[in-house]
């Protein structure tokens, strides 16, 4: 086999294996971090019985579901009831392979981007991915033959479809300033021209919202709160499957919160890191951390506003990303048009 | 070679599909083999996974294969899944064709959005499998309309194949924004600045026909 | 990769669409089918474009798949239309010029 195919078949893969495993270990983490930040929230003490501040009860959870019977009920369409799990954990998936989690560092003699996949149009594969995502929630609801979860599925599916159209316009006001698609290039004009949040704030806020609604977190968690519908398009998955489902959520708020970072708070950039001359494994090492930090800060916000928050209405739901997000979107257009027109974007 | 080993995963492909409909409790088994079979086949012809002849040979068989099940298969959700199918193994295909921004856009616009509405008719219509498979002409209006496809299909495969011989562009000579947004934006607001205003113009009017066309009459 | 291969690929989609809008009954079905044949025509135009290098091919797929969105969601417009006055989405029983 050619070299250069087998270098670049090596190094995807076990970029792919780090992943993973860094991925699976935050959204185990996550319950913990929410059962946690939750209880402080409400004054009151999380898991703290399992291990040392209860850190070893995702391992407990984990080999409780995986010890919970597997019950397939007997009038769903079987295909696309097993698929549908799976469905919805792979666009967050590929949506984070594009993510540039660090400069590009020489390691043994070889120039190695922190990224599994540097494709010219990086933004164009997070809408697409984004677009993706409505088709594990609608199946499932789809698959389980039932009307509660038709009517969850449907209701979910509408509103990520919604607040998709608010987040890939301001994903495009981003695009104007940097002009290029890839998500590296946005991180450099970052660096180089300040953080896109000091000057496209109204963007950033309102990709924040649509963040929240395209995770299906609270406020925006109607399709699946447990007093609505019964338990919404994962009524009838139990076990390893539901947490299947549980687990994609984690896995789309660490998207989103990667993909603000990224195209709003610049990315692995540390401000004033340069001066400080370090060398340069040691500077990629302190800004893949930055980019980590980053992330876990807006993974808290998800948090934090979950439990501050009430729930939204359904019709209230879509007349917000309608009737307010969808127009504050294009106003946020003209306004980076008429910064890139005056030369500051 | 290539072509062998692709006929060779079609022929396991369609054993898996007999032995499904034959002995279908046999699945699971007859799956787990029919697998290491491909795989066997596969590994035995290790230079072909380099060549996109057979990539592209894969994406083809898998894109007729769901097309045909869109057709053949009854109840309508199933056939919009397959169309999904579809549609990714067309976006495979821009991508094999240089064109990258379009094998993005059609997932995005095809996949992401259309299907999503045609995923969303189907179940709020609530559309079960179709209740008999006999149309009003009979089955005679379906092998005739079988038997012109396959004229019409004969057809198209003489034009294509009498084309004689074009220059044929080798992978690297391609000038390097070939299929990028950026071309594509140079000449849609340049040459063909109307027609896209013109398209612009058309999705608002169809966006409004569409809500005006499914609105409920308030009685 | 000769451009033969993706217009034969585009050819017998082309026909299963056809064949699919005049063998089923359920209009959403045939409405897809309809897809399925614009997307056989997105594919030849995109061979095309990469075997003359130019990227008018492209643009032509531009508008097709606007077109294509636009009509689709009229279409199914028209059909939810339909299914609330005749709770069926079979064609075969729209076959009269009145309701």
């Amino acid at each position: 086999m050619d070299p250069a195919v087998a270098r670049v078949l090596v190094e995807s893969t076990v970029k792919i294996a780090l992943f993973f495993f860094v991925v699976l270990t935050v959204i185990a983490y996550m319950t913990w971090v929410e059962r946690r930040v939750s209880a402080w929230i409400q004054d009151r003490r999380g898991p703290n019985r399992v291990g040392p501040f209860g850190l070893l009860q995702p391992l407990a959870d984990g080999i409780k579901f995986l010890f919970k019977e597997s019950i397939v009920p007997p009038h769903v369409y079987r295909p696309v009831y097993l698929l549908a799990p799976a469905l919805i954990f792979i666009p967050s998936m590929v949506t984070l392979s594009v993510v540039p989690i660090g400069p590009a560092v020489s390691l043994f003699g070889w120039n190695i981007a922190l990224q599994v996949a540097d494709v010219d149009n990086g933004i164009l594969v997070i809408l697409a991915f984004a677009s993706m995502g409505v088709y594990g929630i609608a199946l499932a609801g789809w698959s389980s033959q039932n009307k509660y979860s038709l009517m969850g599925g449907l209701r979910s599916s509408a509103q990520l479809i919604s607040y998709e159209l608010a987040m890939g316009i301001t994903v495009v006001g981003v695009l104007m300033t940097t002009g290029s698609l890839r998500l590296n290039d946005i991180v450099t004009h970052q660096i180089e021209h300040g953080w896109n949040v000091l000057y496209q704030l109204p963007g950033f806020l309102i990709f924040l919202t649509a963040a929240f609604a395209e995770t299906n977190r609270l406020p925006f968690d109607l399709p699946e709160a447990e007093t609505e519908l019964v338990a919404g398009y994962h009524t009838e998955y139990s076990g390893m499957r539901f947490s299947m489902f549980y687990m994609a959520e984690y896995a789309n708020m660490i998207t989103g919160s990667a993909l603000a970072a990224t195209l709003y708070c610049g990315g692995y950039h540390v401000p004033g890191l340069h001066a400080l001359g370090l060398s340069e494994p040691v500077a990629a090492a302190v800004q893949v951390l930055a980019f980590g930090a980053k992330v876990a800060f807006f993974l808290f916000v998800f948090v934090w506003v979950r439990w501050t928050l009430p729930r939204f209405r359904y019709d209230q739901l879509m007349n917000l990303g309608w009737k307010a997000l969808l127009p504050i979107a294009l106003l946020h257009l003209l306004w980076v048009s008429f910064l890139v027109l005056t030369g500051r974007g | 070679m290539v072509i062998r080993l692709l006929l060779g995963l079609i022929v396991v492909v369609f054993a898996f599909a007999v032995i499904r409909a034959l002995a279908p409790a046999r699945t699971v088994l007859a799956g787990a083999a029919l697998a290491a079979g491909a795989v066997a086949l596969v590994a035995l012809n290790p230079a072909a996974l380099a060549t996109v002849e057979f990539w592209a040979g894969l994406v083809g068989f898998a894109a007729i294969l769901s097309a045909l099940m869109i057709v053949i298969h009854p109840n309508p959700m199933v056939s919009v899944l397959f169309l999904i199918v579809n549609l990714f193994c067309i976006a495979l295909f821009y991508l094999i064709l240089n064109a990258q921004f379009l094998a993005a856009i059609q997932i995005i616009v095809y996949a992401g959005a259309i299907m999503v509405l045609f995923l969303f008719v189907v179940m709020l219509l609530n559309l079960k499998a179709e209740e008999g498979l006999t149309a009003r002409g009979g089955g005679l209006q379906r092998i005739g309309a079988v038997i012109l496809g396959g004229l019409f299909a004969g057809l198209l495969f003489d034009a294509i194949r009498d084309r004689g011989a074009q220059p044929y562009f080798e992978p690297g000579s391609f000038a390097s924004g070939f299929g990028t947004a950026r071309e594509l934006g140079g000449l849609l607001f340049t040459r063909y600045l109307f027609a896209f205003e013109a398209a612009s113009l058309l999705l608002i009017a169809a966006m409004i026909g569409a809500v005006i066309l499914a609105k409920r009459r308030l009685r | 990769m000769r451009v033969e291969f993706f217009l034969l690929v585009a050819a017998l989609l082309f026909t299963i669409g056809c064949v699919g809008v005049l063998v089923r009954r359920n209009a959403i079905v045939i409405l897809m089918c309809i897809e399925l044949m614009l997307n056989a025509v997105n594919l030849t135009f995109a061979a095309f474009a990469h075997e003359s290098q130019s990227m008018t091919g492209h643009v032509f797929v531009f508008f097709v798949m606007t077109v294509a969105a636009a009509e689709a969601a009229v279409g199914l417009a028209i059909i939810i239309a339909l299914f609330r006055r005749r709770r069926t989405t079979d064609i075969d029983d729209a076959s009269l010029l009145r309701w």
